[in-house]
């Protein structure tokens, strides 16, 4: 291949990467700090099979949805303010990667994984100890709200900054849920950013997950197509938040 | 005078009662608490004995002791700063009697990774309730 031609594949393909990040597929440890992993580009659909439609979010509500593992639950939210842009963060071994922000027609809308990066507290069936707390809910677990709480041992993350640690025992960040918002208003999660701990959930929560998906092979089989998201309430017989 | 003295009487009572009541809570968590250690060495020790006897006997003493965690009576018998977070402390009951269970299911059909497996985050939910509870 001739140099120009080379180099006209190369800056084609970083513009489709730079465009929809979904392209990529397998662990991204670039040199300008990106940590990246993508999942099958999936679409958030409500209990009723309808699309999720940003604009109809509810404010401060915590939603929930299993992304990219059928059992892994991740929590989205439509925050009263915009987030912050490109925040820089880092992982528990060190590595950096950059946060880009919230979608939606305001940056609002934020999703992360809702495995405590702690002791990997997620919400099941049964009961809920990690949410956001709304901004006029007081938390014992940060001086304020307007933050996902991790109830176990009180880890305070901020859902406007990547979800960066704010206090408590935990010592890295929710990994966050790379959205796409659609000119259709649609949501569509596209990959995950930053450290995750699936295959230590896997293997801590066995028991559990024969319990609420039927074992493990069940349970770590790869979403497709479609996520269904619903309100946590609605997923959690009990929310317990301090 | 004699209605004042009846209602002093009376509140002494109660109050003694109560004290007793949290006192008899505290000292029943506190034997459990003993026999929970038991429990765990016991299913360590079948572990590294091979003895799957002992570490079903263990299981059988731990499940044994998590009545009055998954109960409301954990209410009694948390710190006075903790006593909000007894859902925390029953959620912790709760899986202990889940890995405990699964622990014997491994054993029954001769998966001993997976009962090993089960006893370490049996510990690990012991300590991650001793770091919330007693402020570790």
């Amino acid at each position: 291949m001739e140099r120009r031609n080379f180099l006209k594949v190369v800056a084609a393909t970083a513009t489709v990467i730079a465009v929809s990040p979904s392209f990529i597929r397998g662990n991204l440890y670039a040199s300008d700090g990106t940590l990246y992993r993508a999942y099958e580009k999936t679409q958030l659909i409500g209990a009723d099979g309808k699309p999720i439609l940003a604009s109809k979010l509810e404010t401060e509500v915590n939603y929930i949805f299993n992304y990219p593992y059928a059992s892994t639950p991740c929590l989205l939210v439509n925050l009263p303010k915009p987030t912050a842009t490109d925040v820089e963060l880092t992982s528990e071994s060190g590595e950096k990667y950059i946060w880009k922000s919230g979608v939606g027609k305001n940056r609002t809308i934020v999703a992360y994984v809702a495995i405590c990066t702690h002791q990997m507290t997620h919400p099941t069936p049964s009961d809920s100890f990690i949410m956001y707390v709304p901004e006029k809910t007081k938390t014992i677990a940060y001086e304020t709200s307007g933050i996902i709480v991790c109830s176990s041992h009180m880890s305070a993350f901020d859902v406007h900054a990547g979800a960066k640690v704010l206090g408590g025992a935990a010592t890295q960040p929710l990994a966050a849920v790379v959205l796409e918002h659609a000119a259709d208003d649609t949501l569509w999660a596209v990959g995950i950013l930053g450290s995750d701990k699936f295959q230590d959930y896997f293997k801590s929560f066995k028991p559990e997950l024969k319990q609420f998906y039927n074992g493990p092979a069940e349970a770590k089989k790869l979403v497709s197509i479609s996520a269904k998201t619903v309100k946590l309430t609605e997923f959690s017989k009990e929310l317990i938040q301090y | 005078m004699k209605k004042l003295l009846t209602t002093l009487v009376v509140s002494g009572l109660l109050a003694t009662s109560i004290n007793a009541a949290q006192t008899d809570h505290r000292s029943v968590l506190m034997k459990d608490m003993r026999t929970m250690l038991e429990a765990m060495e016991q299913i360590q020790r079948g572990g590294l004995y091979s003895s799957t006897d002992d570490m079903k006997a263990g299981v059988k003493k731990l499940q044994g002791t998590l009545k009055s965690l998954e109960s409301d009576d954990v209410k009694w018998i948390l710190p006075k700063d903790q006593k909000y977070a007894y859902q925390f402390a029953q959620k912790t009951a709760s899986m202990l009697h889940l890995y405990s269970s699964d622990m014997v299911t491994s054993i029954d059909a001769g998966r001993m990774d997976d009962a090993l497996e089960d006893y370490s985050q049996l510990l690990k939910q012991c300590t991650s309730c001793h770091i919330r509870i007693r402020n570790w």
